[in-house]
C-alpha cells in the first residue's frame, strides 16, 4: 500500500486534493488539463501501438473481444445494482452505469506508473482494450436510458400518436449519438496514435522517445495534480449523493476489479502486470468521455450524481486504494 | 449620428455540450449568425470550473428581428422541457446594419 502512495503521480494527486481542501488559490490555466490529457492519450497510444506492432494478432483480437465484453457487460451489472438499490430513478441509474462500463485513462496510467515503480513488466494489449472500452458503455447507457424513458412514458400513459413520433425522433437522436460515441475525440486520438505507433519506422520512433517516454511521468504528475483538485471539488456534493451511492462508488470498482482479474488471467493468460491493467480497466469509471455524452443524451439524469461518483469517489479510491488492492488480488490468483 | 435599428439579443448560458444543438436551433429558425464565448461560473448545477469538458459553460449570443424571437424561444423551451439546464435572457439592442440580422 505504501509503495503506491509514494509514487510521485499519486502524491501530486494528493497535493491537488489537499490544495482544494485548504481552499488554496492554486489554479491551472484554462484548458491546460485538456491539453495534458491530449498529450497523455497520444503518448500512451504511440507507445502501445509500437509494442502492439510486434505483438501477436490473435491475442490482440482476443483482447478486443474481452474489452467489448467488459464495455457492454459492466454497465448492465451497474444498472441492475442501482435499480435494485431503489436509491435512484432508472434514468440516473442508466447514466451512472454507463460511467462504470467505460474507462478512466488517468487511473490506467496511474496503474502503469505503479507497475513501473515496482519494476513489474506488463503486456501491451491492455492499451488497445483502453481504446476499445471508451465507447461501448455509452451505447449501453443510451439504450438503457431510451428503454427506461419509454417505460416511464407508458406508465404515465403517453398518447399513441406522440409516442410514434417520439420513436422516430429517438432513433434519429440515437444514430447521431452513436456516431458521436465512436468518433469521440479520445477514441480517435488513442486509436490514431496506436496506428501511427504500429506502422511508423522504428528508427523514427526512437527520435520521439523523449516526447513519449522521458517526460511522460512528469506530465502525468501535472495531470493528476489537476484531477486531485477536481476530485476534491466534488466532496461538497457527497451529502446530496447519499451514503448508499457512495458505497456503490467503492463496491462497483472492487467488483469490476475481480471480474477484470478473472478475464485478464483466465481468459487472456496475462502475467501479473497485464492482469492488473485489465482489472483496473474493469474497475475504473470514466469522467472525460461519458459525462458529456450523458449530459447531452440523458438530460433527465443529474450530472452531480454521476460526476460525484466517478470523479469524486471511484477515481480517488482507485488511485489510492484500488490499484494496490487489485494487485493483491492478481498476485493471489496468478502467483507472485 | 448614425441611424440605429432595434433588434432583440437572445443570450443563452448553458453547458458547452449543448453548443451543437443551439447552433441547429438558430440555423433552423433563420438567424444569420451567432457568437459563442466559453465561460465559467456557478448556478443550480454547481460550480462550472471550465477545466473539464463537462464543467465548461458557454454564453451563446444571437441577434434576431422581433418576428423570429418567438420561434426561437419555443425551441429553447423544448430543450429545457427535455431536462437540459439553460438560462435564457432576451434584451433590446440597437444595431447599425439590420440586414445583417435578417
Amino acid at each position: 500500500m505504501l509503495s503506491n502512495l509514494l509514487i510521485p503521480a499519486v502524491l501530486f494527486f494528493a497535493l491537488g486534493f489537499f490544495a482544494k481542501l485548504i481552499k488554496s488559490d492554486l489554479r491551472f490555466p484554462p484548458d491546460l488539463a485538456k491539453a495534458l490529457s491530449i498529450y497523455l492519450l497520444v503518448a500512451i497510444g504511440l507507445h502501445g501501438g509500437y509494442e502492439l506492432g510486434k505483438a501477436d494478432l490473435l491475442t490482440a483480437m482476443n483482447s478486443v473481444m474481452w474489452a467489448l465484453f467488459l464495455g457492454f457487460g459492466m454497465p448492465l451489472i451497474g444498472y441492475a445494482i442501482l435499480v435494485f438499490s431503489k436509491k435512484v430513478d432508472p434514468m440516473n441509474a442508466a447514466a451512472i452505469a454507463a460511467h462504470y462500463g467505460s474507462v478512466s485513462a488517468g487511473t490506467f496510467l496511474t496503474a502503469v506508473a505503479y507497475l513501473d515503480s515496482l519494476q513489474i513488466e506488463y503486456d501491451s494489449y491492455p492499451v488497445i482494450m483502453l481504446a476499445v472500452m471508451e465507447s461501448p458503455a455509452i451505447v449501453v447507457g443510451l439504450l438503457l436510458a431510451a428503454w427506461s424513458r419509454r417505460r416511464l412514458a407508458q406508465k404515465q400513459g403517453a398518447p399513441q400518436a406522440e409516442a410514434g413520433n417520439g420513436d422516430e425522433h429517438d432513433r434519429n437522436k440515437l444514430t447521431h449519438i452513436l456516431r458521436e460515441a465512436f468518433t469521440n475525440g479520445s477514441v480517435v486520438l488513442l486509436l490514431g496514435s496506436m496506428v501511427i505507433g504500429a506502422v511508423a519506422a522504428p528508427q523514427s520512433m526512437a527520435k520521439i522517445k523523449p516526447f513519449i517516454e522521458d517526460i511522460f511521468m512528469g506530465v502525468l504528475c501535472l495531470f493528476l495534480l489537476e484531477m486531485g483538485m477536481e476530485a476534491a471539488r466534488r466532496i461538497g456534493e457527497f451529502r446530496r449523493v447519499g451514503a448508499v451511492l457512495i458505497v456503490f462508488g467503492v463496491a462497483m470498482p472492487v467488483l469490476g476489479g475481480m471480474i477484470g482479474t478473472l478475464i485478464g488471467h483466465e481468459m487472456l493468460g496475462f502475467g501479473v502486470g497485464g492482469t492488473l491493467l485489465v482489472a483496473v480497466l474493469a474497475a475504473s469509471a470514466s469522467y472525460i468521455a461519458v459525462p458529456p455524452a450523458m449530459r447531452l443524451a440523458v438530460p433527465e439524469a443529474s450530472p452531480s450524481l454521476y460526476l460525484t461518483l466517478s470523479l469524486g469517489v471511484t477515481f480517488p479510491f482507485n488511485v489510492v486504494f484500488g490499484i494496490p488492492l487489485y494487485h493483491m488480488m492478481v498476485v493471489m490468483m496468478v502467483g507472485a | 449620428m448614425h441611424r440605429l435599428y432595434p433588434e432583440k439579443l437572445i443570450t443563452v448560458i448553458t453547458s458547452d455540450v449543448l453548443e451543437g444543438r443551439l447552433v441547429q436551433v438558430v440555423k433552423q429558425r433563420g438567424a444569420s449568425g451567432y457568437t459563442i464565448f466559453r465561460a465559467q461560473g456557478a448556478g443550480s448545477s454547481g460550480e462550472q470550473s471550465g477545466m473539464l469538458d463537462i464543467d465548461t459553460n458557454i454564453v451563446f449570443h444571437v441577434v434576431v428581428p422581433l418576428a423570429k424571437v418567438s420561434a426561437m424561444l419555443d425551441a429553447l423551451e423544448d430543450l429545457a422541457r427535455k431536462g437540459h439546464h439553460l438560462r435564457v435572457l432576451v434584451s433590446d439592442v440597437n444595431v447599425l446594419w439590420p440586414e445583417k440580422f435578417e
